[in-house]
């Protein structure tokens, strides 16, 4: 059984029917890439998960909680999305570090608020993050003074103060200057050897051939096909895909 | 001019100041917490709630001060609810600056990009946290400087109480005046501790926002 099991999603924005029913299953350990253009439903399909849009219809079943789209919030209800939550690291295209708080400060936010942790277990743990991602030196820093491949790896060391089963990545590169992509992927990669599961929405095709156990190609809220980096790079089924893959290469 | 009546009149002139600065001083307090709630449910949308605070906005902005005095000093009297001077004075300028700050704080708050809610929430904190812990000390760094607007709108605003006989500045200039027919001479001096007073306001709150905007700056 997987960690991730999601059944049927669907979502509308109004009449807009962003999200057809889509199935998809995550191992333990697994590396999912999800490419496609330009408001194919990606990132919605993401936020859906961790219920930031409230989806239409469908099952999200993450780790231990499970929860059915479109139920009324009530308490209970509230409590399991907050649990899902917990285990649910969710990095922004746009980093969305809290501005007013430090590096350091932004990492330990979580196990305080969430953990109830103390703050100097809070700081020990965080800073070790901040190690392992790279910025073992710039624990003082706010956001501003940092670089967007510094921010994008101090938000990751944030999603992972949780010890989080899985992790979200919604275009985790797409905001940063060429140069600095690289760092992030690398970090991304590390987790990926730790054993980390995980589901990337990226355009980075190289990236995506060196780290995704599979690679799902959608389009008009639904998977359109799905195999490993090789097969669907190299060996496109649908039509769809082999006009994305042309355009993307360009 | 004359020098030996503006040093005459000061004991009499300071000691009301510390009327007008405890006026002012009181209805901030109250204000800003009349305004923080009235934000509040006005963003979180509190059924009936919501409503009642948008009434009160509105009707506040939509009417004079001197009109909101009048009604609570003589007016309430008729419906039971009589207040001396100084309480009515307080309760007109806080209901008064409550409303407009109350207008700050929203804008503040829905100023603050909703990608840091959505990072709060997605980290399983639940929405007061979320507000508390992220959105509020953000928002509260950007309201300042029309926040001490208000306050200096306020401070000012204490001199209309002078029409129902509380004894702050104002009255007592007036009162001053009558003993020494020196309306030049004493106004002046009036206006010149009103600007000592808010000057020195200002310079606090600039200070304060300095302090708070410190990661800002690289
Ligand atoms: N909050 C919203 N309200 C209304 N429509 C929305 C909302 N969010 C997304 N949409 C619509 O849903 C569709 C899919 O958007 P989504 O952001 O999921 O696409 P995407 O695949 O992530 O695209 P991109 O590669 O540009 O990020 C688009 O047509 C978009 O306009
Ligand atoms: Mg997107």
């Amino acid at each position: 059984m997987g960690v991730i099991q999601i059944e049927n999603l669907q979502k509308k924005f109004g009449d807009n029917a962003v999200l057809r029913g889509v199935d998809l299953t995550v191992d333990k350990s697994e590396v999912v890439v999800i490419m496609g253009p330009s408001g194919s439903g990606k990132s919605t399909f993401l936020r859906c998960l961790t219920f930031l849009e409230e989806p239409c219809d469908g099952i999200i079943h993450i780790g231990d909680y499970k929860v059915n789209a479109g139920g009324k919030l009530d308490r209970s209800r509230r409590q399991t999305i907050r649990e899902l939550r917990k285990k649910t690291g969710f990095v922004f295209q746009s980093f969305n570090l809290f501005p007013h708080k430090t590096a350091l400060e932004n990492v330990m936010e979580g196990p305080i608020v969430i953990h109830g942790a103390k703050p100097d277990e809070a700081r020990k743990r965080a800073e070790e993050l901040l190690i392992k991602v790279g910025l073992g030196d710039r624990c003082n820093h706010y956001p501003a003074q940092l670089s967007g491949g510094q921010q994008q790896r101090v938000a990751i060391a944030r999603s992972l103060s949780l010890n989080p089963t899985v992790m979200l990545y919604d275009e985790p590169t797409s905001a940063l200057d060429p140069e600095l992509v690289r760092e992030v992927l690398q970090v991304i990669k590390d987790l990926a050897r730790e054993g980390m599961t995980m589901v990337i929405v990226t355009h980075e095709m190289n990236f995506a051939k060196e780290v995704a156990d599979r690679v799902i190609f959608m389009d008009g809220g639904v998977i359109i096909e799905q195999g490993t980096a090789k097969e669907i790079f190299e060996h496109p089924k649908e039509e769809r895909t082999k006009k994305f893959l042309t355009m993307v290469e360009e | 001019m004359d020098a030996t009546i503006i040093i005459d009149s000061l004991p009499s002139l300071l000691k009301a100041t510390l009327m007008t600065i405890i006026l002012a001083a009181v209805s901030i307090v109250i204000a800003l917490v009349i305004g923080f709630l009235t934000a509040i449910v006005r963003i979180v949308k509190i059924r009936v709630l919501t409503e009642i605070a948008s009434v009160y906005v509105s009707i506040i902005r939509g009417t004079p001060l001197l009109v909101q005095i009048f009604v609570i000093y003589y007016g309430f009297p008729q419906i039971g609810i009589s207040l001396d001077p100084i309480s009515s004075g307080i309760l007109a300028l806080s209901l008064n600056a409550g409303a407009y700050l109350s207008e700050s704080f929203r804008a503040s708050i829905l100023a603050i990009d909703k990608g840091q809610m959505e990072a709060a929430v997605s980290m399983g904190m639940t929405y007061w946290q979320a507000l508390r812990r992220i959105i509020l000390p953000q928002s509260l760094r950007i309201a300042i400087p029309t926040l001490s607007n208000s306050f200096i709108i306020l401070i000012k605003d204490t001199s209309l109480v002078s029409v129902i006989t509380v004894t702050e500045l104002l009255q007592m200039s007036s009162l001053v005046i009558a003993k020494t027919f020196e309306p030049l001479t004493i106004y002046l001096t009036a206006a010149a501790i009103y600007w000592v007073v808010i000057t020195g306001f200002t310079l606090l709150l600039d200070n304060m926002e300095r302090r708070t905007s410190r990661h800002l700056v690289r």
